[in-house]
């Protein structure tokens, strides 16, 4: 028997990085008076056939209620501008019609997972917020200042999503000083 | 999917290559624990999971 389970084991693809999930739910939300301490790590995977058997058992953006986050990110990587990883970052952000994100989240984590990306060592992960009148997802990197980096990155992902719409990149630092009236730093 | 003089392997995967094995891991895998407030919000079916919340 032993044979058998490490021959299964062998047959895994395994991935380049560990990836962790994470969710945040509006009702946890709801019940913590700081932001980020409702925030759930919920699995980590380091194998093509781990994240199917995730993927498969959990909902796609648009069944999540509004207010709902979902990360993947690097394991050793927490999504929180904090992290000290992101702390220097920003974030790619393609916005849709609420509902209509799912096709999108799911080649953008097989784009990271993949590692289809030339730059995929400045990626920390990528996340999808759901929202009551439209769905966001972005696409969070660590050195904002490397424009060459985040110009590849932004444009590469729109070729992996088909996506013909302007994309804006914004540092992380931006948005902490400005909130929404920070401006992109790089647009593609 | 491509390697090196030493044998390490570039785990690089397309998505076309990573979509053949969607429709073969169907189930939660082994050991995955998770509260019931968060299942029910996040996970399809609740066979697998948790009763007690934390």
């Amino acid at each position: 028997e032993s044979s058998t389970k490490l021959t299964t084991k062998t047959l895994k693809h395994p991935l380049e990085h560990l990836w962790t999930f994470w969710f945040d739910s509006p009702l946890a939300k709801s019940r913590q008076s700081s932001w980020g301490n409702s925030l759930k790590s919920i699995y980590t995977f380091s194998t093509v056939e781990e994240f199917w058997s995730l993927y498969n058992n959990i909902h796609n953006p648009s069944k999540l209620a509004v207010g709902a986050d979902f990360y993947c990110f690097k394991n050793n990587i927490q999504p929180k501008w904090e992290d000290p990883i992101c702390a220097n970052g920003g974030k790619w952000t393609v916005t849709f019609a609420r509902g209509k994100a799912d096709i999108c989240w799911l080649h953008t984590l097989l784009a990271m997972i993949g590692e289809q990306f030339d730059h995929g060592d400045e990626i920390c992960g990528a996340v999808v917020n759901v929202r009551g009148k439209q769905d966001k997802v972005a696409i969070w990197t660590k050195n904002a200042a490397n424009e060459t980096a985040q110009v590849s990155i932004g444009r590469q992902w729109k070729e992996f999503l088909d996506c013909n719409d302007n994309i804006g990149f914004i540092v992380h630092d931006d948005a902490m000083k400005h909130d929404r009236a920070a401006k992109n730093r790089y647009n593609v | 999917q491509g390697e090196d003089e030493i044998g390490v392997m570039a785990r690089k995967y397309t998505r076309d290559f990573l979509l053949i094995f969607a429709e073969q891991c169907i189930d939660l895998p082994d050991g995955f624990d998770i509260a019931y407030d968060l299942a029910e919000a996040l996970i399809v079916s609740n066979l697998n999971v948790r009763r007690e919340p934390y």
